[in-house]
This record gives C-alpha cells, sequence and structure tokens, in this order.
C-alpha cells in the first residue's frame, strides 16, 4: 500500500506537465481543428526561454517564467500566421506541416542554446515534506499549484470572459461565428498564443524536473497528445484527466519495468485508444472508422 | 495492354532504359565514399516507397515506419550474431517479423484515421526505440556488431560497389512492384479509401482488409530496407531508428510528393544526397529541410512530383484546352433486360420490415416499413429531416438499425458491412456527391467494376498475369461504360474539375459499375437543370427496362411524378403515405406534412415542376 501510494504521488507532477500540454494541444484543436505536432517543440522552446531568465539572468522564476510563456506566446502567434492556409483542411497535411515546424524549431533551439542540453536547478530547496510515511518533494507541489492555477485561470476565460465565449462559439461553428461577427483569425491567434503559452509553462515547470535539451519534447509531447486523446480531443476535463492518468501510468510502468517503461505506456495506451476512440469524454468530431 | 499504355501516368520506356543505363555504370564513375553514400540513399528509397505506399496511396498515417525498419534490421542482426544463422535465412525470417509487425501496428487503424493514427504510431515507434535501448538482446545503446557480410555465390558483398548492384536489383524489383500495385485494382481501391473511405466501401472496397494491405505493404518495403540496411554496415545501434529520422523520412515524402512513388524515391534519394553535402552542418540541413517542408505543405500539397501536372494545369488553362473544350455525349440507353417485370413467387427485391433507428434521444426512423417490388421504380419523398437519406444509410449498410431488418430479393442484409451488401447488388449515390476526387473519371469507375475480393490479392506476389489480363478486361468494360453515359472525353480528368451535372451522372454511371440489382439514387436531381432533369429521367428509365429495380429518394416533384410508378411519403420518420404518384398528391396528410396546416388542403397544389 505504501508502495502504491508512493508509486501514485510520483506520477502527479509529471501527470500536471501533460494535462497542461494536453490542454495547450485540445484548446488549439478545438478552436480551429489544429493538429498542432510543433506543440511538443514550443513547450522545449519554453523550457530553454525559461532556464535561460531563471539561471543566466538571475531573474526569479516566477518572472522567468511569465517572460518564457510571452515569448512562446509570440512564436505561437508566428505558426498560426504561417499554416493559417491549413486550418479546417487536410489532416495530413497539417500534420505534416506543424511536424515541419517542429524541426525548425529544434534547429533554432541547437542553434541558440547549443546541442548539449542543461540541467536546471530547483526553485524551492529543503528536503521532501513526510506526510504518515510518504515523501513528497516540495518542488512536486508547487508544479501542482501553478498547474491548478492555470486551470481555474484557462476555465474563469473561457467562461467568464467576451473573448472566451467568442473562442468558444469559433470551436463550436466557425462559419456560425463568423456570421454573427466574431473575428475568427484573431480569436484563433489568441487560441494558439493561449496554447503555445501553456506549453511554455509545461516547459518552464518541467526543466527542473527533467534535463533540458533540443529533442525533450519528443517523449513528453507525444505523452501529452496521448494525454489529450485519452480525454478526449479538445476537451479541456478530459485533457486533465488525461495527463494525470498519463502520468500516474508512467510512474507505476517505471516501478514495474524500468527502463521499459515507455513501451508499455504506449501499449497501454493503444489499447485503451481502441477500446474508446473517442476517448473517456468524447469529442465533437472523430473520422468515422 | 493498349489500355494501360494510354494511362497518362505510364512513363516512358526510352526515359526508363535511360535510366536502367544510368544505374549500371554509376560504380565506374564515382569514389567510394559516394558509392556509400548511394548506397545509404537506396535504403531511404525503399523505406520511402513504403511510406509512401502507406500515407500517400492508402491515406493511412504511418509514423511507425522507422521500426518496421528497425525490426527488421535488429532481426536480422539478433539471429546472425545471437542464433547463429546464415545471413539470408536471418534475413526471410525478419521480413517476416516485420510483416507480422506492420499487421499488428496497423490494427489501430481499424478503429480510428487522421491524426489519432499518427499518435498511435508514433508511439508504438517511440516503444520500439525503447525497447532496443534497454533489451539485452539488442544490445541496449552500443548496438549490434560484426554482423556478417552477406553471403552470394562467392561474389564479395562487403565491397560497396558490389552491394550497390545487390541493392539496386532489390530496388528495381521492390519500386516495380510497388508501381504494378498502384497502377492496378489493388492500387486504386487504396486511392479510392483514401479519398472517400465511405464512397469505396459503397463500391465494395473492404476498407478493414485495405487498411491491413496498407500497413503490411509499408512494413514489408521497410523490413527490405532494414535486410539491406544490416548488409551493408554490418553495425546496428538505437540512433538509426529515432524519431528524428522518422520525420526526415516524413519530409522526403512529403518533398517528393506522397502521391508518387517516383516522387518518394527522388525525395528520399535527394535529401539523402543533400544531408551528406551539409554533413558538418547538420542543424542548418535540419532547419532547411523543416522550412522546405512547411513550405512544400502550403504552396505545393502534392510535393515534386505533382509540379509537372500543375504546370500542365496552368498552361492548358492558358490555352483554354481539353477539359472545357469536351462535351458531354448523349447517353446511350441498356438494352432492355429480361425479367423486367416482377416473376410469380419471387420475393421482393427491397423489403423494410418495422426498421427503426434511434441516434440517441433522436429517434430518426420509428417502424418504418415498406417493400419494393422487382422492376420497380419507386420514389421516396418526405419534408427535410424526415429520414429518407438515413432510410438509405441503413438499407445500405452505413448506419445500424436500432431494430427491424432489411431484405434484398429474400435474403436479410441488415447488419451487413457495405462492402459486402455492393457485393451482393446493392449500389447506391449519395446526396452530397462522393467521387474519388483525386482519381481520374475512369478510374472512379474502374474502381467500382472491379467485383473481385480484397483477399485475392495474393495474386499480386503469386500470379502478376491474372492480374494483368483482369485489367485488360476492366479497362475494355470501363470504355464501354464510359461511351454508354457519354462520358468519353471527360475520362482522364479529375471529377472535382467538371460542371456539376457530369459529376451527376458519373457518380450513377460509378453505381452501375457494380451491376446491381438494386440501385438507390439520393436525390439525383438535386442541381440539375431541366435539360439535365430530362436526361436523367431517360437514364434512370432506361437503367429499369435494364432489369434493375430503382429506389430514388427526391424533391423534384416533377421527377418524381413522371417517373416512379409508386411514390412512399415519410414524414418524421415514419411513412405517412404510400400509393401512386397521383394518389399521394391527393392525400392529406402528405399536404398537411408538406405545408404544415390542413387549413391549406383545399388550396391548389404548386405546379409540381417548380419544387426543387
Amino acid at each position: 500500500m505504501q508502495v502504491f501510494l508512493q508509486t501514485l504521488i510520483g506520477g502527479l507532477s509529471l501527470g500536471a506537465i501533460y494535462a497542461l500540454v494536453a490542454m495547450g494541444f485540445s484548446l488549439v484543436y478545438r478552436t480551429m481543428g489544429l493538429v498542432n505536432f510543433a506543440h511538443a517543440d514550443v513547450l522545449m522552446i519554453g523550457a530553454y526561454a525559461a532556464s535561460t531568465f531563471y539561471m543566466s539572468t538571475k531573474l526569479p522564476f516566477a518572472v522567468a517564467m511569465a517572460l518564457a510563456i510571452a515569448v512562446t506566446g509570440l512564436i505561437g502567434l508566428v505558426i498560426e500566421r504561417v499554416l493559417r492556409p491549413l486550418e479546417n483542411k487536410d489532416f495530413t497535411l497539417m500534420l505534416i506541416g506543424t511536424i515541419g515546424f517542429g524541426m525548425v524549431l529544434q534547429a533554432v533551439a541547437v542553434l541558440i542554446w547549443g546541442a548539449t542540453g542543461r540541467a536546471v536547478s530547483s526553485p524551492v530547496g529543503g528536503a521532501p515534506l513526510e506526510f504518515a510515511g510518504l515523501r513528497v518533494r516540495t518542488y512536486d507541489l508547487v508544479v501542482l499549484a501553478i498547474a491548478a492555477v492555470a486551470v481555474v485561470l484557462l476555465a474563469g476565460f473561457l467562461q467568464r470572459t467576451k473573448l472566451g465565449a467568442a473562442m468558444q462559439a469559433v470551436a463550436m461553428d466557425h462559419e456560425a461565428a463568423t456570421a454573427v461577427g466574431i473575428h475568427v483569425g484573431r480569436s484563433n491567434a489568441i487560441a494558439f498564443a493561449i496554447g503555445a503559452g501553456l506549453a511554455a509553462l509545461a516547459g518552464g515547470l518541467v526543466g527542473p524536473l527533467l534535463y533540458v535539451n533540443a529533442t525533450m519534447g519528443g517523449a513528453i509531447g507525444i505523452k501529452g497528445f496521448a494525454a489529450a486523446m485519452l480525454g478526449g480531443c479538445g476537451n479541456i476535463p478530459g485533457a486533465i484527466v488525461g495527463g494525470f492518468a498519463i502520468g500516474i501510468l508512467d510512474s507505476f510502468a517505471a516501478g514495474h519495468f524500468q527502463g521499459y517503461s515507455e513501451l508499455v505506456v504506449f501499449l497501454v495506451f493503444t489499447v485503451a485508444i481502441m477500446i474508446r476512440p473517442t476517448g473517456i469524454f468524447g469529442e465533437m468530431t472523430v473520422s468515422r472508422a | 495492354m493498349t489500355g494501360l499504355l494510354r494511362h497518362p501516368r505510364t512513363p516512358r520506356l526510352g526515359g526508363i532504359a535511360v535510366l536502367v543505363v544510368l544505374a549500371l555504370i554509376l560504380p565506374y564513375q564515382v569514389g567510394s565514399y559516394t558509392i556509400h553514400v548511394v548506397n545509404i540513399a537506396l535504403v531511404f528509397a525503399l523505406l520511402a516507397i513504403g511510406m509512401g505506399l502507406a500515407m500517400g496511396i492508402a491515406g493511412q498515417i504511418n509514423l511507425a515506419q522507422v521500426a518496421f525498419f528497425g525490426v527488421s534490421a535488429y532481426a536480422t542482426a539478433i539471429l546472425t550474431t545471437h542464433n547463429g544463422l546464415g545471413f539470408w535465412p536471418a534475413a526471410a525470417l525478419a521480413l517476416l517479423a516485420s510483416a507480422v509487425i506492420g499487421l499488428l501496428v496497423g490494427v489501430p487503424a481499424l478503429r480510428m484515421q487522421s491524426h489519432y493514427l499518427g499518435i498511435v504510431t508514433l508511439g508504438l515507434a517511440l516503444g520500439f526505440i525503447n525497447w532496443t535501448t534497454n533489451a539485452e538482446i539488442a544490445g541496449g545503446a552500443e548496438g549490434i556488431s560484426a554482423i556478417p557480410v552477406p553471403p552470394m555465390f562467392g561474389i564479395d558483398l562487403s565491397s560497396e560497389y558490389l552491394y550497390y548492384y545487390l541493392e539496386a536489383v532489390v530496388f528495381a524489383l521492390a519500386l516495380l512492384f510497388g508501381q504494378f500495385v498502384v497502377r492496378t485494382g489493388l492500387g486504386r481501391r487504396m486511392m479510392a479509401m483514401r479519398d472517400d473511405p465511405l464512397a469505396a466501401g459503397a463500391v465494395g472496397a473492404e476498407i478493414p482488409l485495405l487498411r491491413m494491405t496498407a500497413f503490411m505493404l509499408s512494413s514489408v518495403f521497410g523490413g527490405l530496407a532494414g535486410v539491406l540496411y544490416v548488409g551493408l554496415i554490418r553495425y546496428i545501434a538505437p540512433d538509426t531508428f529515432s524519431i528524428a529520422n522518422m520525420f526526415l523520412l516524413l519530409a522526403m515524402v512529403v518533398i517528393g510528393g506522397r502521391q508518387s512513388l517516383a516522387g518518394c524515391v527522388v525525395g528520399a534519394v535527394g535529401l539523402t544526397l543533400i544531408r551528406e553535402q551539409l554533413v558538418d552542418y547538420p542543424t542548418y540541413a535540419q532547419l532547411g529541410f523543416g522550412v522546405v517542408v512547411v513550405l512544400m505543405v502550403v504552396f505545393a500539397p502534392t510535393g515534386l512530383a505533382g509540379v509537372p501536372a500543375r504546370v500542365r494545369a496552368v498552361v492548358d488553362r492558358r490555352r483554354g484546352t481539353s477539359a472545357d473544350r469536351a462535351a458531354l455525349r448523349p447517353f446511350r440507353p441498356y438494352e432492355p433486360g429480361e425479367e423486367a417485370a416482377a416473376q410469380e413467387g419471387a420475393p421482393p427485391m427491397l423489403e423494410v420490415r418495422d426498421v427503426s433507428k434511434q441516434f440517441r434521444g433522436l429517434k430518426a426512423l420509428s417502424e418504418v416499413s415498406l417493400t419494393v417490388e422487382r422492376g420497380e421504380i419507386r420514389g421516396i419523398v418526405g419534408p427535410n429531416g424526415s429520414g429518407k437519406t438515413t432510410l438509405f444509410n441503413v438499407v445500405s449498410g452505413f448506419y445500424k438499425a436500432s431494430g427491424g431488418r432489411v431484405l434484398m430479393d429474400g435474403r436479410v442484409i441488415s447488419g451487413g458491412r457495405p462492402y459486402r451488401l455492393s457485393m451482393l447488388g446493392l449500389a447506391r449515390t449519395f446526396q452530397n456527391l462522393r467521387l474519388f476526387g483525386e482519381l481520374t473519371v475512369r478510374d472512379n469507375l474502374l474502381v467500382a467494376l472491379d467485383r473481385t475480393r480484397t483477399r485475392a490479392i495474393w495474386r499480386y506476389l503469386l500470379w502478376p498475369v491474372g492480374i494483368w489480363r483482369q485489367e485488360r478486361r476492366l479497362h475494355r468494360r470501363a470504355d464501354a461504360l464510359l461511351e454508354r453515359f457519354g462520358l468519353t472525353e471527360f475520362a482522364a480528368a479529375p471529377p472535382g474539375s467538371l460542371p456539376y451535372g457530369i459529376q451527376r451522372r458519373i457518380e450513377i454511371a460509378r453505381a452501375m459499375a457494380g451491376s446491381p440489382r438494386l440501385l438507390l439514387l439520393d436525390e439525383p436531381a438535386a442541381g440539375l437543370n431541366g435539360e439535365e432533369v430530362r436526361q436523367l429521367a431517360e437514364i434512370v428509365r432506361s437503367i429499369r427496362d435494364s432489369g434493375v429495380t430503382v429506389v430514388l429518394i427526391e424533391h423534384n416533384m416533377g421527377l418524381v411524378m413522371s417517373l416512379c410508378e409508386r411514390v412512399t411519403v415519410l414524414s418524421n420518420g415514419g411513412v405517412i403515405a404510400e400509393g401512386t404518384p397521383a394518389e399521394v398528391a391527393g392525400d392529406h396528410t402528405v399536404i398537411e406534412a408538406y405545408l404544415g396546416d390542413s387549413a391549406m388542403a383545399d388550396m391548389p397544389l404548386p405546379d409540381p415542376t417548380e419544387v426543387s
């Protein structure tokens, strides 16, 4: 039981990261029907930017994070502008186009930060806390808290603000949204910027947990996408549930299968998604098999 | 033969001869490093062909191609070094292994498509990489070295010059086989499935089997590449099968043109050579490839292979040739069939018994029953949303009925998949035209003319002559069908470029290509002008006279009144009236359903020809 709970807790912080990735991915997907494979590389840029501001320019962690979010938000706007002709079009082309963008971002990261990668020190020190014999790293709590705040802010934005409501409308029917006077292009751009910002947040937070390098997006990104699908593509609550599901699965697979954890995670994911292709909470559009 | 030679994509024999000669003398012209690069390029070209078959031809997103490549490479390496097998027996087993893995990776494609399939296949590829870096038998990060040189009747294959000839032969045969698949029935079916899986199912393509076939073809090409790679380098490590290389492969296929195998080869060879030129600047190479991929996707989605066609299209438009000047010829009626009328004691052609269809809370059909006799033309009318198309979708196997049964010619067909029903003699058209957009008009018909089961594809391996003969027969029949429907001059055009009326006629021709016994037409007159409607009536009558039973949904009351013997009226998912057109037109419930108010029932009906 002790081991079980410890493993469970171990999966929560990465689960929160996957949930952030999945949320950003889902937000873009449902607003403009764009499957953004470059999302993972935006995360990587965010991780590098945050670590640079935090470690090289010695800014406080929170400020570094905010700057990184702003930078990647701008990158998001650029990607959206370039790929705009592909929105709501052929999935295959979109997928390939965004993968191409991912290649560009990786190359740019290597040019700016070099190929070796870096370790990021944790912004909060101190020994792990102990509750009833379970050890919790303080930084894990920070990650969970920030992720929770992000979720609340995003939900509030989508439900309480006029701009958020407009984005919901575009997600449901972009033609009808145009007809009632919503600027769909602007709404899409904002969605993309927010998605990129969420990726940067995830990247900034994951920096101290893992090693930051140009190809770090690969595994995190694919697991984040898997989380989005598990919850139901385009579904925000689903993204959160899916994120934690993948994080916990990850943790248990690492505990039981050591080196083979990734293989196990993706096999389990494949079986799960085959049983329920629309995810736990369902999605708006799924191609009929 | 003539039919195939007329095929616009068949390259000139002279060009091929020049390429063969160049390939033969190539080793005499280049240094040892260059021949090494060429050998690598051929391996990538094989991988790219496999990828093109799955993604470009069959439309199945496959991001696990490096894993197929890796499975066979690792299998060969392990079987030779660990189990002491000879190179070629190990290679044969490795090919088998990658085919099996291909089938397993293809299983998710039965349940999901597009980006879902992309993530799942990519995830499985990551899983494979994870295995290679950890498994002791795979040598972990160090990989496996000291793989034996493949023996070949005393020819020393450790020489890269001689190895080149082995690769070139394997590559040429593989490309030939790939082209053979693409240009014959199997490839056409896969392309039809890519363009419109629903319509492909309706003309008899077994979608699940085709998807598995696509993955298996892809994995076998990947497997071949793996075997050749191991024999060439004789050392493998996980790096070769990384996600970065997967994306590089994707870039090759996209830049070359994923819908053309030749394009895939050009992309693979071109990018490999460029990458070798930039070997000291790998980051700039990646940056460049990424930028080119993005530009290609936005500006030239068909890749380099699509450029000649685009140029030709522009030139044609300037000169105003071909399609613009082509004219629709008149329809040549069918010869009347012998069993046009109902025979004594024979079961009705279509019997719908108490069929219901529920979409969650919404009841689209409730206990609909109707019987259509052999040789009848039956009209189905009703206000929008009354369940007409839902009924067609249930009858043709697209939807599963929530209750009730459908019988065709006395046989229960409800619950059957569309391709099964197509094989049994049911054909349909669609309200919003579902032609295969990237196939020519001729190929659209050829897909439907081909009545062989997909499982007959074993002949591709064991009896290609049979396939060839069948192609000639199919092309002859396609010519006859094009001629009958007056479409000969549009045979080589993509349907999307043609006027709406012609597209409607192509769809009817495609439905008739399967020689159905029962034809369902969903709003065949929608969008047609008066003259086209008149031609349509003539076509439908001739089809009926040839012995085919016709059921049509139509809003054009003039057409329904003049064409149909009996009319069934649906409203709110139920049958509210049935009878001759005159009986139905005078029925009070019908008028009420259409006009919504019984007080207006006494008013004169509007001129039926104007209702559309």
